[in-house]
């Protein structure tokens, strides 16, 4: 897209800094937030103490910070494994037996797939690089693999992985290693494409999903695209990505207009050399995190800072933390948060413990929110489509349920993969055995705090809003705590309960 | 309710200021819906409102796994039929004929006497092209209505309600299970989903805090709309109902106020509405039982969903297929029974589908694989009753990949029913025109 001479007039605009003088406790609570999952006040001072730049770095640039997490001891490539059990089912002598057999492997993966689950949102709950975390559930809600689907732990693990590890890097060496990473070859069926029977499932979504959108690509485009990527395969014994030239097709594709005897590297590195690129990826990182669609005047200033910094989102991330643009008013407190934001934010904020794996994974997906199992390729819709009038009403139970110390309300079909499916029943059972921690009144509130009613509620506002609820409300809240002939620590976690059972709350 | 004597009072001036479309966004639909009914009311408008007394209702139900749709139509006179077929293959005199080619599976004795009465009609062959033989992926090409290359993020149904159904009650959707299926999915989400209606509430743990949590709630709806006599203007709105624009929190607010609205309904019609008819203790039955309800009890939906499980029948079909199924026949018989006691039946409608059918040839288990085409069910008294759709050829030679070929796009029977029993236009649902199979 070249720009016609006259009569377009490219804005050159670009996104101004923050002035210095709207950096202040309300400011810095927004990019804690936004560039991870919030924090108590401490935390928020003390970005706020580093000044703009610092505290933006202090969160980007996390590379400095380790990270202690160790990998699940399942997450590497064991072709013994995977021989084993083709050999064990080969050799089955009974239909029975081979039932028993896959049974026996569909439940190492529910377990394993658990333990992920688990082991992700500890990191994102407790892990010293909130932005890291936050920057890879981005990219999983991109490049939306499911489970489902794949139908290996190991694989989406490793997805996950790759995600962290190129979380602010190069476009062109993400959108690659995406497309070559083993859980995305068998999501999108590239490891059956044959030169014979180019498989156009990856070809296409490439484009319209993860790189380009609708109307940016002919599907003539997609279908010599598809002839190109041929060759990118998956290896099943060593579970890696393999490059077969046997069943790559050799000859010239057009694509985009322009002619040669392409492979996939070439063809992924033509999408990202599109002006329409920088644009996509820009405002969908920008919708990301300002919670709304850039304007055109922004998305040009975001598309035209990504280019100039060589498709390297690191740098590009820094100009966009810093900008004015993302601190307005419509931007603050305006975004519906995602489950994942909720559960997170909360444990953070409330300085509690993370529930059990079992009793997250049952509690996000009936928020809607089911990680490693997006509901399409499509990834989920997001904003006000998290609230229904019952999920809604999950979030306030939840509350209770993670405040108060107990089981939220979950039933043997909130675990099953499929309705009635035997691993409902299971879970239930596992849950009896599950203990919830519950919030510390004594931790997230100070003897004079705890002194009244008016300073309760005013510290637990601050806590959880980083600003004041109406007056109507504030008062509603003063007069269930005067209900009480004492104020125990159990009427200021129901209070806690109560102000997470507001549409206030909802939003970040 | 405190909230409507203060509507009614300010009619006119409703009339008059409040009806701007962006008010959609910040009133609870519950509300929105009293506005447009008081609208149509004070202008004498030939719209109204559908209410819980006298709109149609399409109750879809899921054959979740992929149902064996040959062993359920079952072509008892056809020779490969029983070649392809010689363990799991049904005999003649296992069947309830509906003609001399075709019968029902031998457990549907429900639907056999449906379809003697007229009220069911089976719709053969149903299927789409290039299909898709993944669970997961064909599930999702029937929920969201799309083509079998295209993945689309909302479902028919939440295209239904965002294209015919804005501003209404959010029990305009009545999805009864866990998850919402993604049918639902929609620009404007709409819909309530809940298993046990107990469990579709604020949980209290005391008296107190569930008046507070109403209080904390109700607020935005707290300050007191301008007097009659006060010329009331747009600027006098309170704060919290912003005209234009909306922010994320006022769309929370108004849901907020539906679901409080809606749980009170739901539990109250769910203890005052007894059942007419004796249903299976099935999971499934007990679905039809609350729906059967709830239509009783006049809840103004337009769309209710259920779902049956266990149709993924790789070994031992036979006897696990005879279960589900009977249950299904069972069941439904049991819900236009019970329609028909209340007196509603005349205003539901049924609607079968499934992933995909099975392979024509059974397998080595006494079981059968992911296959392709496969009958729907319609059921209701305005149906229209009998075959519909040719019986796909099972001779070997006009198959494709084992798989029966598709005489109908499930998309025209989805069309059929949008055009002629919600009386809506489906193009723009259905993403293009399909013809509108003539199910009713």
């Amino acid at each position: 897209m070249k720009p016609v001479s006259g009569s377009i007039r490219l804005t050159n605009h670009m996104l101004k800094p923050l002035s210095s003088d709207r950096w202040n406790f309300a400011t810095a609570a927004h990019l804690l937030n936004r560039a991870g999952f919030g924090g108590p006040p401490a935390d928020i001072q003390k970005l706020c103490d580093l000044g703009l730049d610092q505290a933006v770095a202090h969160l980007l640039d996390y590379e400095y910070t380790h990270d202690p997490t160790t990998d699940p001891d399942w997450a590497k490539p064991d072709p013994d494994e995977v021989r084993q059990f083709r050999e064990a089912i080969k050799n089955a002598a009974t239909p029975e037996e081979k039932r028993k057999l896959q049974q026996a492997r569909e439940q190492a993966i529910q377990r394993r797939i658990l333990e992920l689950r688990g082991w992700w949102l500890r990191r994102m709950a407790t892990g010293p690089r909130p932005f890291q975390e936050k920057m890879v559930l981005f990219w999983h809600g991109h490049f939306a693999t499911s489970v489902e689907k794949v139908r290996n732990p190991y694989f989406m693990w490793r997805q996950n992985e790759l995600f962290r590890q190129n979380a602010t890097g190069n476009w062109q060496e993400l959108l690659t290693a995406a497309g070559k990473d083993p859980a995305m070859l068998v999501w999108l069926d590239q490891a059956q494409s044959r030169k014979l029977h180019p498989n156009e499932n990856f070809a296409r979504e490439v484009m319209e999903l993860f790189a380009l959108g609708e109307g940016h690509y002919t599907e003539h485009d997609i279908g010599e695209a598809a002839r190109a990527l041929t060759g990118w395969s998956l290896e099943p014994d060593t579970q890696q990505f393999i490059y077969r030239p046997r069943i790559h097709d050799d000859g010239d594709k057009t694509i985009f207009g322009q002619t040669g005897n392409y492979d996939g590297d070439d063809f992924i590195a033509m999408i990202v050399e599109q002006p329409q690129a920088a644009k996509f990826i820009t405002a969908k990182l920008w919708n990301y995190f300002a919670g709304a669609e850039p304007s055109p005047a922004v998305a040009n200033a975001l598309a035209a800072n990504f280019r100039a910094n060589g498709n390297n989102f690191k740098p590009f991330l820094h100009v966009l933390f810093r900008s004015e643009e993302f601190y307005s008013p419509d931007i603050v407190r305006n975004q519906v948060k995602s489950p994942v934001q909720w559960l997170i934010g909360s444990v953070r904020v409330l300085e509690c413990e993370l529930p059990p794996p079992l009793v997250c994974f049952g509690a996000l997906r009936q928020l809607g929110q089911d990680l490693f199992a997006p509901p399409n390729v499509k990834g989920w819709d997001g904003g006000i489509t998290w609230i229904t009038t019952n999920t809604l009403l999950m979030r306030y139970n939840d509350a209770q349920a993670l405040v108060e110390g107990q089981l939220p309300p979950l039933t043997a079909n909130d675990f099953a993969r499929k309705e009635g499916g035997a691993g409902g029943q299971k879970a239930m059972k596992a849950l009896q055995r599950v203990r919830m921690g519950g919030v510390d009144v004594e931790k997230i509130l100070t003897p004079e705090q705890r002194a009244d009613k008016a300073t309760i509620v005013a510290a637990l506002e601050h806590r959880l809003f980083q600003t004041k609820l109406n007056s109507d409300q504030e008062q509603t809240l003063r007069e269930f705590l005067d209900s009480k002939t004492k104020m125990s620590n159990a009427d200021i976690v129901t209070t806690v309960r109560l102000m997470m059972s507001t549409p206030e709350y909802q939003v970040t | 309710m405190k909230i409507e004597i203060t509507l009614q009072t300010r009619r006119e001036f409703l009339r008059r200021t409040v009806l701007g479309s962006s008010l959609a966004w910040t009133v609870p639909a519950f509300l929105a819906n009293t506005f447009s009914a008081l609208q149509a009311e004070a202008e004498g408008s030939a719209i109204q409102t559908p209410t819980g007394k006298d709109a149609s209702i399409l109750v879809v139900l899921q054959m979740a796994g992929g149902n064996d749709g040959i062993n359920t139509v079952v072509p008892y006179a056809n020779d490969f039929y029983h070649k392809a077929r010689p363990v799991i293959g049904l005999k003649a005199e296992n069947v309830l004929k509906l003609n001399d080619q075709v019968g029902l599976h031998g457990a549907m004795t429900g639907f056999k006497s449906l379809y003697d009465a007229g009220q069911l009609s089976v719709i053969q062959g149903v299927g789409y092209p290039n299909p898709n033989r993944s669970h997961f992926r064909s599930t999702e090409i029937w929920q969201t209505a799309s083509d079998s290359d295209r993945v689309e993020k909302h479902g028919w149904i939440g295209r239904y309600f965002d294209a015919a159904c804005a501003g209404a009650d959010p029990t305009v959707g009545v999805v009864i299970g866990n998850q919402l299926p993604e049918s639902f999915f929609a620009a404007t989400p709409k819909g309530i989903v809940f298993n046990n209606p107990q469990n579709y509430r604020f949980m209290a743990n005391g008296a107190a805090t569930e008046e507070s949590y109403k209080k904390l709630n109700e607020l935005e709806m707290s300050s007191p709309l301008p007097d009659d006599n006060s010329g009331g203007s747009i600027a006098m709105l309170p704060a919290g109902m912003p005209m234009t624009g909306g922010r994320a929190v006022d769309f929370i607010s108004r849901t907020a106020l539906d679901a409080q609205h809606s749980s009170d309904e739901v539990r109250a019609i769910a203890a005052r509405v007894q059942n007419q008819a004796e249903y299976p203790g099935s999971q499934l039955g007990s679905s039809l039982k609350m729906v059967a309800k709830l239509i009783g009890g006049g809840l103004p939906t337009r769309i209710y969903y259920v779902s049956q499980g266990g149709y993924d029948t790789h070994t031992n079909q036979l006897a696990s297929q005879s279960r589900l199924l009977g249950d299904l026949a069972t069941s439904v018989k049991a819900f236009t029974d019970d329609l028909k006691a209340q007196g509603n039946m005349g205003r539901v409608l049924v609607m079968t589908f499934s992933e995909f059918g099975r392979r024509v040839s059974e397998n080595a288990n006494g079981g059968t694989d992911h296959g392709a085409a496969a009958p729907m069910f319609v059921i209701g008294h305005k149906v229209k009753a009998g075959l519909l759709g040719q019986y796909p050829s099972l001779a070997p030679a006009d198959l494709f990949q084992g798989d029966v070929k598709y005489n109908v796009d499930f998309r025209s029977v989805y069309a059929g029913v949008l055009q002629h029993w919600l009386k809506t236009n489906s193009a723009p649902i259905l993403g293009r025109q399909f013809t509108p199979l003539p199910v009713v």
